[in-house]
């Protein structure tokens, strides 16, 4: 008997003009005119069945449907369309510390948090202790102050070690392991893999894929609302990853006139490769990746220069490299970068680039011409949440014992 | 019906996240504001106050329909507060605890349900306060008091069925969440709150107006539990407020029923 079944779910969100809540007179409007709406299926068709003990990691890019899944399996919002069994006690977290109230202290918000996600009185009672222990000893000396004091790292550790204490039968996580600093996250994912060890249910929703591989014996991977493989957590990564890291990046235009640009210039090829080391299938953090760029340039003594940008999944710029600029003639003009290993954190990233005439005038900008992730890679660890940052330099950074006494 | 005895039961196995949100909003209440417990008592004092100007001073009335200003006007905005807060919070229940309502699962109508609770401590505070100043008049205390509990219930679910349509509509149309406010304002004019149904009651529309607003039949209930040899309250008023308060929380829940599940979807 399988404790969570699936069964053809699928969630419609309607996209009208304005979005979410809507105005009396909007609402009226609406009612008379039948405007049409844009149809978006977050979740559509999703199948799959789980057993007891089953621990699924659910991966996907981001608005692949993960989130929306996570809310339809913990009740918060009702699929469209489609069934869902569950049989044994749900507990989500997704997000930590749900409910906490700032006025609030830490000891009245262990009972309300507890009490929101599930636990009895009696159950939040008898492991009130091992919580508080659990959170830290900051937090036992802060127990009795409003929660609106505390440091973000204290809230986000109480937050989790009421959340870790939770005992049902199935548990929905969201991200939460990538929370507090490296000890605390040490010290969570000790529990959460004794509570992989036992026969508890796990559904696990991460970008980080390391952690789904230690945690998680079977892997969901969702792309664009629908199920792209389910199946055991080794296989459905790999090729998650390979599909995902797509290993050679490239962008070919056999005839000037089918190729993107202005009048004046055209691409003709661009090209974004790894240096895989041996036996990598994906790129990682460690790999140096060649960008090549080539176009055509149509008229005769030009100055012209190649700027590009390259920019977080967020849309922030994380840097932007020129060629030295330099005179050109007409025909093919290529430029080639070359960012080394070592450098980028792991994320999703895109790279656009400029033509640019006298250092100054933008000839054609080609948009988002690579989007592509590099996947973490981590050797001898036991923290396994989000590194932080978008660089991830290996700068020399030595530590010695200076003296043997105090 | 069945519906009904669905959602008590939804509601009754998980009591404890009610108490627990219950106890919640009103240590945050009392916490938050310096005067805490003295604003429950501050405000119907300052709201009898003006009133008894008015009426003492300006219009020259003694009493009204023969019973003391100050009980009359008491009882009334004792009702009237509890009635409004009630519906205020739970109106705005949804809303304010969206937080919780697009992260967790629990029977939404909880979080409705113990909305209330504010007003129910402001309520037995200014219970304290009228009790003070009906000793303090020389004014014995109706033996009927012991029904107040009926009436705070009666009172609760109309306060509990409006509040439920008004939070249902609320989530996807923000701007319902206006009405509320008018309603707290004009009603408490157009409830017999600071006068008398007796005042009313020879007029040729008394009876619809009964049953346009059954608040008009609370209200006098809450003055009969209260008021010695109070006699204002009929039958008939109250057996219209009754069936008025229930249809109305019946006709609340059906309309949450239907609109929960996508509460989520516009929050």
């Amino acid at each position: 008997m399988h404790i969570i079944e699936v069964d053809s779910v699928s969630k419609k969100y309607e996209l009208s003009a304005n979005k979410g809540a809507v105005s009396l007179k909007n609402g009226l409007k609406n009612l008379l005119t039948k405007e049409e709406k844009e149809i978006f299926w977050a979740v559509n068709d999703v199948s799959f069945a789980l057993n007891r003990g089953d621990k699924l990691g659910i991966v996907g890019s981001n608005g692949a449907g993960k989130s929306t899944l996570l809310k339809i399996l913990s009740k918060i919002t009702k699929p469209t369309s489609g069934e869902i069994h569950v049989r044994g006690k749900v507990a989500s977290l997704l997000e930590v510390g749900t409910g906490f109230h700032p006025e609030l202290t830490g000891r009245e918000n262990i009972f309300l948090n507890g009490a929101i996600l599930g636990m009895s009185k009696q159950e939040i009672k008898s492991q009130f202790d091992e919580i508080v222990d659990f959170a830290g000893e900051q937090i036992s000396r802060f127990l009795d102050t409003p929660v609106k004091r505390y440091s973000s790292g204290m809230y986000v550790r109480l937050g989790f070690a009421i959340s870790a204490h939770l005992n049902p039968e199935i548990l929905i996580v969201d991200e939460v392991l990538a929370v507090g600093d490296a000890d605390f996250q040490k010290k969570s994912l000790g529990k959460m893999r004794e509570v992989a060890a036992n026969d508890k249910t796990i559904l696990f929703v991460s970008h980080n894929l390391t952690a789904v591989a230690n945690l998680c014996n079977k892997t969901l991977h969702l792309e664009k609302g629908k199920v792209k493989q389910f199946g055991e957590t080794g296989e459905v990564l790999s090729n998650y990853m390979a599909a995902l890291q797509t290993n050679r990046l490239e962008q070919n235009y056999d005839t000037f006139d089918s190729a993107p640009g202005s009048q004046q210039i055209r691409l003709k090829r661009a090209t974004l490769i790894p240096e895989l080391l041996e036996g990598q299938s994906y790129l990682d953090i460690r790999n140096k990746i060649n960008i090549g760029i080539e176009f055509w340039n149509t008229e005769t003594n030009q100055q012209l220069n190649v700027s590009l940008h390259l920019f977080a999944s967020t849309g922030e710029c994380i840097f932007n490299v020129g060629t030295p600029a330099g005179t050109f003639g007409l025909g093919l003009v290529q430029a080639n970068l070359e960012i080394p290993g070592h450098f980028l954190n792991d994320g999703t990233y895109h790279i656009s680039f400029m033509v640019v005439k006298d250092k100054s005038i933008v000839l054609y900008n080609f948009e988002e011409v690579f989007n592509f992730e590099i996947a973490d890679y981590r050797e001898d660890t036991t923290w396994y949440g989000k590194w932080p940052g978008y660089v991830r330099p290996v700068f020399p950074f030595p530590i010695r014992q200076l003296s043997d006494s105090i | 019906m069945n519906l009904i005895q669905q959602k008590l039961k939804e509601i009754g196995s998980d009591w404890e996240l009610l108490i627990i949100l219950a106890k919640r909003d009103i240590s945050v209440r009392y916490k938050q504001t310096i005067l805490g417990l003295s604003w429950a008592v501050v405000k119907p004092v300052a709201t009898m106050l003006v009133f008894l100007f008015a009426y003492k001073q300006v219009a020259k009335i003694q009493d009204i329909s023969g019973y003391p200003i100050q009980l009359v006007i008491f009882s009334g905005i004792l009702f009237w507060n509890y009635f409004a807060n009630s519906l205020q919070a739970i109106s705005n229940s949804i809303l304010v605890n969206s937080n919780l309502i697009s992260k967790v699962y629990f029977p939404r109508l909880i979080i409705c349900f113990s909305s209330i609770a504010v007003s129910l401590v402001d309520f037995l505070v200014g219970l304290v306060v009228y009790l003070i100043l009906a000793l303090s008049l020389h004014q014995s205390i109706s033996p009927y008091i012991v029904f107040l509990p009926i009436a705070l219930f009666i009172t609760s679910l109309f306060a509990l069925g409006l509040g439920l349509i008004f939070a249902s509509f609320s989530v996807k149309f923000r701007d319902v969440q206006q009405i509320v406010p008018l309603i707290v304002q004009y009603g408490f004019f157009a409830t017999p709150i600071v006068y008398t149904t007796k005042q009313l009651s020879e007029k040729s529309w008394f009876l619809y107006y009964n049953m346009i607003n059954p608040l008009a039949g609370l209200v006098e209930l809450f003055r009969a539990c209260l008021i010695s040899q109070y006699d204002l309250l009929t039958g008939q008023n109250l057996s219209i407020s009754i069936i008025a308060s229930v249809a109305v929380f019946i006709l609340g829940i059906i309309i949450f029923d239907k609109r929960e599940d996508s509460f989520v979807d516009y929050l």
